[in-house]
């Protein structure tokens, strides 16, 4: 239960109104200016075909194949890893422990959710690796947000289960994203626009109050006087808030866009937009993009495709009309990275210190390596941006290497020395190396 | 040490009672530092300029008020009056100045003598809350009330709820279930692959924080009021098998109620895999802790099968409005209260924003959008008003903010952010003007119902149907038949009989062992139901609250208290035709409540009858007291020791009151339960009362007593005047000197219903200034 401080300061009101304003983007330029540094997970389900996407070569000559044909603009700031494997077993099927191990590195729990095979099981039981590093970024004052970590959706399913849910706060705590552009948009810049609301109303409120004033008994003008400097300090304090606010510009953004499938690609830009947005008012540093879900059945008809992407991705190798859909299908993704990419390199950093992509990593992934394999072998990973320090603009090859390693790597790349994450026995080797 | 533990703390230390002869506070007699009479000077030579009563006269026309120390009088008088050359010698101005200042000068003077009025007066924090259910329940009809008992239930054969797999409806008056490795019925159910359903209603008796909590080993899923699930735990995972959520509820009101049970797998449906595996354990359990209470199953009486709409509960937290009169009410504005009401108008406009289409019924599409969300505005702040808007009021609270808006919804958002700010929402009816229909249909409703008239009483208002006091009586009437008149009603008799500030009951393990906390809750339980039944009942006869034999019992209650219950048979009413328990003051929690650790506490029970049922007024004591330990005295029985600890003259004043009616109830030990012997010696519950009037009356234990505080006039009218100020929350002198005369003749004429007395209260307040 909140007190009714938190619960003010939650709404932004008051006294307590300042925790808020704080974060909003700072015109002090902190003493020591370490860079700011972003992390960004993007999830689309099913597997990739292999052939379309992975690159035939590796090292800092390598050509990207069809899949991955929209990053070429970027291809000096892109890091394709191939043979990073989720090694984690137990129960859950493949689509279930793909997604659900993938971020955490450790088992399902048993519970009663069954998949298409397998035994069933329940959520992850370990945290994730996203909320690892945001917890870690909010123990010190210089890399505190206002949010942690905010958690975008494009058309998730409305149902909680093991195949929705990619990020964990800890053991059996699935965080549900957010898949409706407008409630993101509240949840960013909601309590500005209540504020403004507030402010807009005050006066016509205080004119209200003076008549009513001169309406009651002599003796009870003290009550409503005193309201009244109440009123007159509740405006002082938005002011006050205001003047801090400036140069905060809130984004306009395309009214009246419906949760539905054929609108999955404006759904995505209004995310993605948001989402930059987000970095400019340094509101959080870690974000995770999930698009539908793991078994995800979006019907990509603006690419003419009407198959729903998990009923294509269980046909065989040799259906090359589905091979060359999903090979589509990838690429549309694969896009939507270039885009946020694009945004990111096209926005400066509100410090001065280059652009938001010199400072953010972007990780695409996917819960399976292949679609009609299920496998958990090679999972995709394909990273872009200068955030951590990586040497990009490379294609490498590992041979089975635990993902565990990997998710190690990025919360080492923000100075989050751990030493396990997820599974012990598969941290055994440490960070996965060769990467920066 | 074991003593300094106590159930109450700080009443039960005091035993030096001061008894004052009336209840407004006193002027402290001043000190006259000198023999010269002030009073007698400023009637001599003040008076003649300015006034009797330092009102201003015809030499000065200007009261005599102001913020000087007596000592800073002294010294203005000294040097200025009266005017001429001879100026007051300083002895006459010191006394002077001491008269005037405790007299009329000062602003605590002033305080004093002010003739009762009906004070400006905010809106309650209860009321705030009540008020927004209401007004945002007028666009989606609460219904309230309905038949208690249980939960529709529906039971399937698959693990979906899906019609074509039902099994079975019932009604379930409880959750509580292990079904064990079978199904409900076994031959009809898969062991592994069932599911039901629980739908309808819930009922909060009380207003805070409900947690609720689903015991279960399979999948679940909690709804109350709201499409959201509170406990979603549909997946299961790992080794939790209690869940837990909290949530605000008003009280009085239902709420929808939705619980969703399965036993079988959740995700791929592949019945040949679970045949394969052995089918488990299936249960649930459903509990609920209400505010300030211990875990229990939710009990039948607050579950309904029918459906109730989702009721709007703010969410933003308020400051503890003033008690100090033994009520709650608006009398003073803070900037917490203001960071409040401000944080809580933002929240309810969120909240009209995201259902706005619903609440206005309209579509952005529609071609009148706009102007069907300024009219909804226009309604709302008429609503929030209790009137409908002046063409200026109208102007400033929706039009121009549908003028100024960039688009319809941020209009629609600052229109309800500035009615909720209005002190035309925030205080009750402002305004010197003349009553009107609004006007006493919201006195009405506030008095009986602690929030703004519904649509009856509106139109009633609008159409002159609110013109004379025999139609304001129907309308009183008619209203206090809805349960929100009963929830007030009841919030007054726990308030008055200190129900909910009681910290905690706790009992010495040693000597009750079969006393726990879950045996509080239970007790509470059967206080309450004995007050519905009396108090609650079509009769409502005070005479019954008060000597009615009943007692509310369940199988546990009954085996500490020495009645055989059936196991499982729930709340049973038993009645006492031995005349061991006598009504109210018998009830089994009030007695364990006013009790020690391990004795009884005579001078609790005596505080509580002579303080709230019998109207006395009592100051506490001088200073506090450590009640003596029974160890201390081990062969004396607590009515000895507690006469002899009392026993100096300082303490008689009031103890001489209180101990002789406390005792009559020493036939009941710490845990309210009958004895005839203590330590060895037989109780006497002798007791005896001297009355306002001067009266001795004398008691035979406690039947005696209870017929007395039944029967006594001047119980009665204590009982008006108490009930009267949680009802109208302004002093009852600013209605008249014959309000209550009024009030003690129609209650005897009503043969004593309280809920008509109720109605008489709201009536004649509504009807004040009526022509």
């Amino acid at each position: 239960m909140k007190s009714r401080r938190e619960f003010l300061r939650d709404m932004g009101m008051g006294a307590a109104m300042f925790p808020f304003v704080n974060n909003l983007p700072s015109l002090l330029v902190p003493p020591f200016s370490q860079r700011k540094q972003r992390l960004v997970i993007i999830f689309s389900p099913d597997g990739v075909i292999p052939n379309t996407f992975w690159p035939d070569t590796e090292g800092a000559d390598f050509a990207f194949k069809e899949s991955l044909s929209p990053l070429e603009e970027f291809k000096k700031r892109t890091l394709v890893l191939k043979g990073v494997s989720d090694r984690v077993r137990g129960d859950g099927d493949n689509h279930m422990r793909g997604i659900g191990c993938l971020l955490t590195g450790t088992e399902l729990f048993p519970g009663n959710v069954q998949g298409g095979s397998d035994t069933p099981a329940g959520w992850s039981s370990g945290i994730s690796i996203d909320q690892e590093i945001a917890n870690y970024l909010q123990k010190t004052a210089a890399t505190r947000t206002r949010f942690s970590s905010l958690e975008f959706g494009v058309m998730v399913p409305e149902r909680a289960d093991t195949w929705t849910r990619l990020s964990y706060a800890g053991p059996n705590k699935p965080i549900s994203p957010i898949d409706d552009p407008y409630q993101m948009f509240n949840k960013l810049y909601g309590q500005l626009k209540d504020q403004e609301s507030l402010k807009s109303v005050l006066d016509d409120l205080k004119d209200d109050l003076a008549k009513v004033r001169a309406q009651v008994g002599t003796q009870d003008r003290q009550f409503l006087d005193e309201h009244t400097s109440l009123v007159r300090e509740m405006e002082q304090e938005i002011l006050a808030a205001r003047t801090t606010n400036v140069g905060h510009a809130v984004p306009v953004i395309e009214p009246g866009v419906r949760r539905n499938n054929d609108n999955i690609p404006k759904i995505s830009k209004l995310q993605i937009d948001l989402m930059v947005s987000s970095f400019v008012a340094d509101a959080t540093r870690v974000a995770t993009l999930q698009y539908t879900n793991s078994v995800g059945q979006a019907r990509m008809t603006w690419l003419g495709i009407k198959e729903g992407q998990h009923d294509l991705s269980h046909e065989p190798d040799t259906n090359l009309d589905a091979q060359a859909k999903l090979t589509k299908i990838n690429k549309w993704y694969c896009e939507q990275l270039a885009y946020l990419a694009k945004r990111l390199s096209e926005t400066k950093e509100p410090d001065g210190n280059g652009t938001l992509l010199d400072n953010t990593l972007i990780v695409w992934t996917n819960e399976l390596g292949k679609g009609n394999s299920h496998t958990l072998e090679d999972i995709p990973f394909v990273l872009v941006g200068g955030g951590l320090d990586f040497k990009m603009g490379r294609s490498m090859r590992f041979n089975h290497v635990p993902h565990n390693r990997l998710l190690m790597a990025l919360a080492h790349g923000f100075g989050h020395r751990i030493e396990r994450f997820g599974n012990a026995d598969f941290c055994g080797a440490g960070v996965l190396t060769g990467l920066s | 040490m074991k003593y300094m533990r106590r159930s109450i703390p700080v009443l039960g230390i005091c035993s030096a009672f001061a008894l004052a002869g009336f209840s407004l506070p006193q002027a402290k007699k001043p000190q006259p530092a000198s023999p010269i009479d002030g009073a007698t000077v400023f009637k001599a030579r003040c008076a003649s300029c300015h006034g009797e009563k330092g009102q201003g006269g015809g030499g000065y026309a200007k009261p005599l008020v102001g913020s000087l120390s007596a000592k800073e009088l002294a010294n203005f008088i000294g040097k200025s009056m009266p005017p001429g050359p001879k100026k007051c010698p300083a002895p006459d101005a010191e006394a002077v100045a001491q008269y005037m200042f405790d007299a009329f000068y000062s602003p605590l003077a002033q305080e004093r003598i002010r003739p009762p009025r009906v004070a400006l007066a905010r809106l309650t924090v209860k009321q705030y809350r009540n008020c927004l259910a209401d007004l945002i329940g007028n666009y989606h009809p609460a219904k309230m009330g309905g038949a208690s008992g249980g939960l529709q239930a529906t039971y399937y054969k698959a693990r979906n709820f899906d019609q074509k797999t039902k099994v079975v409806d019932r009604i379930d008056p409880v959750i509580k279930f292990d079904f064990g490795n079978a199904g409900p019925v076994p031959d009809q159910y898969d062991p592994y692959n069932f599911s039901i359903l629980w739908q309808g209603s819930i009922e909060a008796p009380d207003s805070g924080e409900y947690e609720f909590v689903v015991q279960s080993d399979n999948a679940v899923r909690l709804f109350v009021n709201g499409p959201q699930p509170i406990i979603d735990a549909f997946v299961r995972s790992g080794n939790e098998k209690e869940f837990h959520a909290a949530i605000k509820l008003i009280g009085g009101r239902t709420y929808p109620f939705r619980l969703e049970f399965s036993k079988a797998t959740q995700g791929v449906e592949d019945p040949k895999r679970q045949k394969e595996k052995p089918p488990g354990h299936a249960n649930v359990t459903l509990l609920w802790r209400r505010p300030k209470e211990s875990l229990e199953v939710v009990p039948s009486r607050y579950l309904h099968k029918e459906y109730s709409p989702t009721s709007y509960v703010i969410g933003t937290p308020f400051p503890p409005d003033d008690r100090s009169m033994g009520y709650e009410r608006g009398s003073a504005v803070s900037k917490e209260w203001e960071d409040s009401t401000t944080a809580a108008a933002v929240e309810t406009a969120n909240y009209v924003a995201t259902h706005l289409q619903e609440l206005a019924r309209t579509q952005d599409t529609d071609k009148d959008y706009r102007e069907k969300l300024s009219s909804f505005c226009r309604q709302f702040a008429g609503r929030a008003f209790r009137k409908p808007l002046t063409a200026e009021e109208e102007q400033l609270y929706v039009r121009k903010q549908f003028d100024s808006s960039p688009n319809v919804e941020t209009a629609v958002k600052r229109s309800v952010i500035l009615t909720l700010l209005s002190p035309r929402f925030l205080y009750r009816e402002v305004g010197t003007g003349k009553r009107d229909g609004y006007r006493t249909a919201a006195d009405l409703s506030f008095a009986l119902w602690d929030s703004i008239p519904d649509q009856q009483l509106l139109d009633a208002a609008a159409s002159g149907q609110l013109d004379t006091p025999e139609k304001v009586a129907q309308q009183a009437t008619r209203m206090s038949d809805d349960p929100r008149a009963w929830s007030k009603l009841r919030d007054f008799l726990l308030t008055w009989l200190k129900v909910d500030d009681v910290p905690e009951v706790v009992k010495s393990q040693k000597l009750y062992p079969e006393f726990s906390v879950s045996t509080v809750t239970d007790l509470r339980t059967s206080l309450e139901l004995y007050l519905e039944s009396t108090a609650g009942s079509d009769a409502s006869d005070y005479r019954e609250m008060m000597t009615s034999g009943r007692v509310f019992l369940n199988s546990d209650l009954g085996s500490i208290y020495g009645y055989s219950i059936p196991q499982g048979a729930g709340f049973q009413p038993v009645e006492m035709d031995n005349g061991q328990r006598v009504g109210l003051i018998t009830q089994p929690y009030l007695l364990a409540r006013f009790g020690y650790l391990e004795t009884s506490s005579p001078i609790h029970r005596g505080v509580l009858i002579v303080r709230n049922l019998l109207g006395k007024t009592l100051n506490p004591p001088p200073s506090a007291f450590a009640p003596d330990p029974p160890s201390l005295h081990p062969n004396l029985t607590t009515r000895e020791r507690v006469t002899l600890q009392t026993k100096p003259e300082m303490c008689n004043n009031c103890h001489g009151l209180i101990n002789p009616i406390g005792f009559t109830l020493e036939n009941f030990d710490a845990i309210g339960k009958y004895r005839v012997r203590e330590n060895g010696k037989s109780i006497d519950h002798s007791g005896y009362y001297r009355t306002k009037s001067g009266n001795l009356v004398k008691f035979a234990g406690p039947a005696d007593l209870a017929k007395y505080i039944a029967e006594s006039p001047e119980a009665q009218s204590a009982f008006i005047e108490k009930l009267f100020l949680h009802e109208v929350k302004q002093p009852m002198l600013a209605y008249g000197s014959g309000t209550l005369p009024k009030l003690e003749q129609s209650f005897g004429q009503s043969r004593y219903s309280i809920r008509k007395l109720m109605a008489d209260i709201a009536t004649l307040t509504a009807t004040k200034d009526m022509q």
